[in-house]
């Protein structure tokens, strides 16, 4: 009796197992067209070349002000775009101020054919004040990315939407060009 | 009793087997142009590259924008994996089932796959035995897209209705007002209509069959067309003779009589506290304490005033502007208090409302025509078409604008001796689609500590009113 459980119990869970095997990864038979993979690019063997990049980063005159630097800078646009977002999230090096009031992460990056990008970065843990907050950090992150690549708008998003306003303020449902009003200088 | 736990065991199993059989949909066919795969839905989603190999087309992987690029002829459409977002040849639209991340890369469920990989591809999903059929042309069960614009002049208002494809249509005029768009067959759909603007058009929305465009009182259809290339139908909306059956009035409190008041807005309200100053004081309270300071000052130098809220009612901030329309007012001020990471920041501000989008779509513009195919896409039409409304109608309005904010922010200098943070523009919620010449004024931060205790005191509040009250005055002398 003891050795039916056994054999019954293990029956029960090769099924089990089959059938969640299945259905966690199915399976595709094409004909009469051959396999294609589609695999990644392969990842670039060498670095990408150290350029100078211009980040934005607020003053206290509430304006943004420029921090050059330099960075390893891929060709690729939205390579790119992750360079310059993961320095402005490192923050100023000199005595300017953050204009991220949050560790923010990028999601993923849309870039259209004709130059516009869709940032998509994780929402802030608490309700942001101000204008001043939302305009630095808005177009810091805008102004930093249209500098160092050849896109010419952004739109920001937050957890995968489409924002009317982060604060209540400046409208997020278009994208946003270059703007020179807030740079100091 | 071991009995009983081991039929419990056994039933269990069955159990648990048979609804993992059930949540298992059927092999799937799909079939194209003579070819067809054989493919097992993953957790009822469908490998996009199967698809992507049946219709001839590519799909490529971008690890560094974690996203998947799916091109066919002149289209391209981008999605990821656990994200509701898809981006069709440019047009980002969020959807309702994220695709999943696949052994073969990325699935997507059959209703994404139909509306958002292969429509845009110019192909639609037919029900055969054992699968589908991938087709050309459009399923004749979708709903017609109309992204609807308009454009305001002194006497008559413009309205275009874009649509994604040429369709059968009429227009009426309804007995009891406002104009019903009549499409027989079709289901419409519309996009950004939260982005319409005019204060002769208040809504526009889809039924069965039909749009039903709403006015405002007095306002009917004067003409009307349905035209191609790009497809659309343009109505012709101005004062027509009252009907027997008057409309209705939706918002008693902001009709207006008499001469063309100033709106005044109190930002923020409601739930909506604005910036909290270290002192408890709130954005919300401080506006509205400005506002009507402001409100009595105006009234006092003759100007009939009103407010978008005079108590601690929230109102939508793309409602704010509208109220000002209805009024049509002469002049829309939005009062704001600031707030700042960096806490030695302070001074006042004043900004008018820039284009973005206008300068983004010219940027645009010039690559997007090499892009395009040769009959160009909905897309890009409808935001030409706007493009032009937009520019007939604002460009006047930025003009004016930039001259009030200019005066205000000159009185809030020289009155109270505020450092000159200057007169700026930016894409502002509050100020968009406003008619009129329009501000947003920040009278201060509440994140210094200095501006914060200077905000709180009433002789403070009354100057800050007073000056923009004279700014207001000097745009206004001579007009």
């Amino acid at each position: 009796m003891k050795g039916r459980l056994i054999v019954i119990l293990l029956a029960g869970l090769a099924i089990g197992a089959l059938l969640a095997w299945l259905l966690v990864t199915g399976t595709t038979q094409v004909t009469p067209v051959e396999d294609v993979i589609f695999a990644e690019p392969p990842p670039t063997a060498t670095p990408a070349p150290e350029q100078r990049i211009t980040l934005f980063f607020a003053g206290d005159d509430g304006l943004l002000h420029p921090e050059i630097r330099t960075a390893p800078l891929p060709e690729e646009t939205t390579a790119r775009i992750r360079v310059v977002f993961g320095e402005l999230l490192a923050g100023p090096r000199g005595a300017l101020q953050p204009i991220l009031p949050y560790p923010a992460e990028l999601r993923t990056l849309f870039v259209t054919p004709s130059g516009r990008v869709y940032l998509d970065l994780t929402g802030p843990p608490e309700p942001l004040e101000g204008s001043a907050t939302e305009l630095m950090m808005i177009y810091g992150l805008v102004n930093s990315i249209l500098l160092n690549t050849d896109v010419i708008a952004v739109q920001v998003l937050f957890d995968g939407t489409e924002n009317v306003t982060l604060t209540g303020h400046l409208d997020l449902s278009r994208p946003l060009v270059l703007n020179k009003d807030f740079i100091g200088r | 009793m071991r009995k009983t736990v081991f039929f419990a065991f056994v039933t269990a199993l069955v159990i648990v087997g048979g609804l993992q059989a059930q949540a298992l949909p059927p092999r799937l066919e799909f079939r194209h142009q003579g070819l067809r795969i054989e493919t097992t839905p993953v957790r009822n989603h469908v490998e996009v590259s199967s698809i992507m190999t049946l219709l001839g087309g590519e799909a490529a992987f971008s690890a560094s924008a974690g996203v998947w690029a799916l091109s066919l002829g002149d289209h391209l459409v981008q999605l990821a994996p656990d994200r509701r977002l898809v981006l069709v040849d440019g047009k980002l639209t969020e959807v309702q089932d994220a695709p999943i991340s696949s052994p073969g890369g990325i699935a997507v469920r059959l209703g994404f796959l139909d509306d958002y990989i292969l429509a845009p591809f110019g192909f639609h999903l037919e029900t055969i035995v054992g699968g589908y059929s991938i087709v050309p042309g459009v399923s004749s069960g979708k709903p017609v897209t109309i992204r609807p614009a308009a454009a305001d002049f002194s006497a008559t208002t413009t309205l275009v209705l874009s649509l994604d494809r040429k369709i059968e249509a009429s227009v009426e005029a309804r007995p009891g007002g406002g104009v019903v768009v009549l499409m027989p067959g079709s289901g419409p759909r519309i996009e950004s209509a939260n982005r319409l603007r005019s204060r002769r058009v208040r809504s526009v929305v889809s039924g069965p069959g039909r749009i039903e465009v709403d006015l405002s009182p007095g306002v009917g259809l004067i003409s009307w067309n349905v035209l191609t290339g790009p497809n659309r139908i343009v109505m012709e909306l101005g004062t027509v003779p009252p009907t027997p059956t008057p409309a209705p009035i939706i918002v008693q409190q902001v009709t207006r009589s008499g001469p063309r008041p100033i709106v005044i807005d109190p930002g923020h309200g409601g739930p909506d506290t604005g910036a909290i100053g270290a002192s408890g004081l709130t954005e919300k309270a401080l506006t509205l304490v400005i506002a009507r300071r402001l409100a009595q000052a105006l009234r006092n130098a003759g100007h009939p005033v009103r407010l978008t809220r005079d108590g601690d009612g929230g109102r939508a901030l793309t409602d704010r502007a509208a109220v000002a329309n209805r009024l049509d007012a002469r002049v829309f001020v939005s009062l704001h208090a600031n707030a700042s990471t960096v806490a030695s920041v302070h001074g006042a501000e004043t900004y008018y409302m820039s284009l973005d989008d206008r300068a983004s779509d010219e940027a645009a513009q010039s690559t997007a025509d090499l892009e395009n195919r040769a009959g160009g896409s909905f897309v890009q039409e409808s935001s030409a078409l706007e493009l032009i409304l937009w520019d007939m109608a604002q460009s006047e309005v930025l003009n004016e604008s930039a001259r009030l904010a200019l005066r205000v922010q000159t009185r809030l200098n020289a009155l109270l001796g505020l450092k000159d943070r200057g007169v700026k523009q930016a894409p502002f919620v509050v100020l968009t689609g406003a008619t009129m010449p329009a501000v947003l004024v920040e009278v201060g931060f509440l994140s210094n500590a200095k501006e914060r205790e200077q905000l709180a005191s009433p002789e403070h509040q009354q100057a800050l009113a007073d000056a923009i009250a004279l700014g207001i005055g000097d745009f206004l002398v001579g007009r």
